[in-house]
């Protein structure tokens, strides 16, 4: 079988220079590609890296201001039942932010998609359960199958402003010293 | 000649080597690519700043013509409409408010004249118009050193940097009257290239430095803090070359400081009436808010005195910097649910409270000075007076700390509480002492003179206010103010 596979997929030997260095080349980009990309940085749970593109720089910086500032990106926007589910869901959105991205296709103004949104809702569960107790207690419907928080939250936590242009000169992350230079120098005296 | 093919048939590894050669001949090509592309990217970034900003540019529309909706809203701290129970932007005679501050502050320059601060717009003209920076005539004339100036202006950076951090403090008040004029503004908290936030006073550093914090290692939501805390803090000028320092090097707390003015033997001034070598508090209000709730969940400064605000389609951080109850909505009740009067009612019953006891804390200090004055008239000896003296000493400056720092009632309201609860202790300890040393030469009643208002507190302590006043006057005009 693994013969099988060599002698036909592999290339003839009058060919095996040009495929080497043809493969080299494919790798050596998808490595740039990779570096790039900053991709190592998703596998993480930083907002930082949900600016890597300046297409969420609003979305960030209403967060960065907002109730929830001390919850990352993460905590609300990717499952948490288990770690596999979260990595799958990272990996799917991602894909789709990046082909998005890369086709100039992206809205004006970010609305979730419904897979989105119902992992936000299990996340305004996940640390809010008692309060939702108490709502589905005093309604006199289902008050959650057909709602969600932030159809009266709406506020929280991006505001109800954020279109693309919503923030003028952003400038996060903020890089640098926090001492400019010459007081450096005065102080080193 | 073998071919290439031929080479790597008879020697596979050959293929491995013309493998990784051409990877790492892509990779690096790549990497080129992309640092061009980065250059590209910080050039598209440079032109989003039509203009560049001057380093030391201190001239607030020099800057507002790249930033016009901070600019726009900074302009407001000019308002002084806003008036809260305690506080507010308008101007308010903190002296008529509370008379017994013109005895407590007696030979001290605060007895002439002190106002609840204006708007930062106002941080040049209020600093010479104020009674306590006297009138000095010429160049370098006065008793205010050059140190007065460094949370004034960002203009201070320019001449600090021209004349070294010693030399600056070292001038006079009156030395920079030409050279400093515009009132705190971007420079002070931006880098003009990156508008990232700064620390450009020296004290700040110098004190973070004492209690072994490295300022380049903290976050941006401690910056939004840090960057007040240049100027909104306790400080005293030391030596004779008037070196900014805030004496943090023991602690925040008001016991840690107390202690490190004791360990110095430092005064800022001799109270007339009881002798006493005074503290006067500065404004204590860095260190007090890092006691409250909203410092210990993580709130900056700016989160509530200058809120992120929505215009039209955009959003942008208010530079309107004022007290949070002016726009409660965008201020406590993004976390808040309450509404806002009852948000506006819990503020104020925690300063009301505090306000209470914070005055007849006051009257009590008053009431020391004057016994003390009866107790050396009556012959008491130093010996004799040494604790009393050290009590009032302590008494006096725990209130002043938690008078001092007008937000601290809200900031953090325990450890105020906690402030005046310790200095009633003192006073009263002091007051014991006093009866004693009074009874023992037959004195059981002291008179206190009538200081129902400023102006009789200030005939009673021997300002001659008019003097004072006209003397301002004719600086003032000389100054073309």
């Amino acid at each position: 079988m693994i013969r099988w596979l060599i002698k036909h997929l592999f290339p003839r030997s009058e060919w095996l220079f040009i495929a080497i260095l043809l493969s080299g080349i494919f790798v050596g980009f998808a490595m740039y590609a990779f570096y790039l990309s900053r991709a190592w940085s998703y596998a993480s749970d930083k907002p930082e890296t949900c600016i890597n593109c300046h297409v969420m720089s609003t979305e960030y910086l209403t967060w960065l201001h907002s109730s929830h500032a001390r919850q990352v990106c993460n905590d609300c926007h990717v499952p948490h039942e288990n770690v596999f589910k979260k990595y799958f869901f990272k990996a799917k959105d991602g894909l789709r932010h990046a082909t998005i991205f890369t086709l100039r296709t992206e809205p004006q103004a970010i609305i979730m998609k419904p897979e989105g949104q119902k992992a936000v809702m299990d996340n305004c569960l996940r640390c809010h359960a008692p309060l939702f107790a108490y709502v589905q207690r005093v309604s006199t419907e289902n008050a959650f199958a057909s709602r969600a928080c932030w159809n009266c939250h709406r506020d929280t936590p991006h505001g109800r402003v954020k279109s693309l242009s919503a923030t003028e000169k952003v400038m996060v992350p903020l890089p640098g010293s926090a001492v400019p230079s010459w007081l450096k120098r005065l102080m080193q005296k | 000649m073998k071919t290439i093919n031929q080479i790597i048939r008879e020697k596979p590894w050959m293929g491995w080597v013309i493998f990784f050669s051409s990877l790492i001949a892509t990779f690096f090509l790549g990497l080129l690519a992309s640092s061009i592309m980065e250059r590209r990217a910080e050039s598209i970034a440079v032109r989003n700043l039509p203009g560049k900003i001057e380093p030391f540019e201190g001239r607030w529309e020099a800057w507002g013509k790249y930033f016009p909706k901070e600019y726009e809203s900074y302009l407001h701290t000019s308002d002084t409409s806003f008036r809260t129970q305690y506080g507010g932007n308008a101007t308010r005679d903190m002296l008529a408010e509370e008379p017994e501050l013109v005895i407590l502050w007696a030979g001290y320059p605060f007895s002439k004249d002190y106002k609840q601060g204006r708007g930062h717009f106002y941080a040049v003209e209020d600093v010479l118009k104020s009674l306590r920076t006297g009138a000095p005539m010429n160049h370098g004339d006065g008793p205010m050193p050059g140190t007065c100036w460094t949370c004034k202006s960002p203009d201070v950076l320019k001449q600090m940097n021209k004349l070294g951090i010693e030399g600056f403090y070292g001038k006079k008040l009156s030395s920079f009257l030409s050279e400093i004029k515009n009132p705190i503004g971007c420079a002070d908290c931006h880098d003009p290239a990156t508008m990232q936030l700064q620390i450009t006073r020296p004290a700040l550093l110098e004190a973070m430095a004492a209690m072994g914090k490295d300022v380049n290692s903290v976050t941006h939501q401690e910056m939004r803090t840090l960057v007040c805390a240049q100027c909104h803090v306790e400080y005293y000028f030391k030596g004779e070359k008037k070196y900014l320092v805030f004496p943090w090097s023991k602690g925040f707390s008001v016991d840690s400081i107390e202690k490190y003015y004791d360990e110095i033997a430092f005064s800022d001034w001799t109270h007339p009436l009881s002798k006493t070598p005074m503290l006067k508090a500065q404004h204590p209000d860095y260190e007090l808010y890092t006691m409250g709730i909203h410092a210990q969940r993580g709130l900056s400064c700016a989160d509530c005195h200058m809120p992120y605000v929505s215009e039209g389609g955009t959003k942008y951080t208010s530079h309107h910097i004022v007290s949070p109850l002016y726009h409660i909505n965008k201020t406590c009740q993004v976390c808040h649910r309450e509404s806002e009067e009852e948000l506006r009612r819990n503020v104020y019953e925690r300063q009301e409270k505090i306000a209470r006891e914070r005055h007849r804390l006051a009257s009590l200090l008053v009431k020391a000075h004057y016994e003390a004055k009866a107790a050396w008239e009556k012959g008491a000896t130093e010996k004799e007076m040494q604790p009393v003296l050290q009590l009032i000493r302590h008494a006096q400056w725990r209130w002043d700390f938690a008078a001092a720092s007008h937000g601290a009632a809200f900031h953090a309201p325990l450890e105020v509480m906690r402030i005046i609860s310790t200095c009633i202790d003192r006073v009263q300890d002091a007051r014991l002492l006093l009866a004693k040393i009074l009874a023992s030469r037959g004195v059981t009643d002291v008179a206190i003179p009538d200081i129902s208002t400023k102006e009789k507190a200030q005939q009673a302590i021997g300002l001659d206010m008019a003097k004072l006043h006209q003397e301002k006057a004719a600086f003032l005009k000389k100054i073309g103010m």
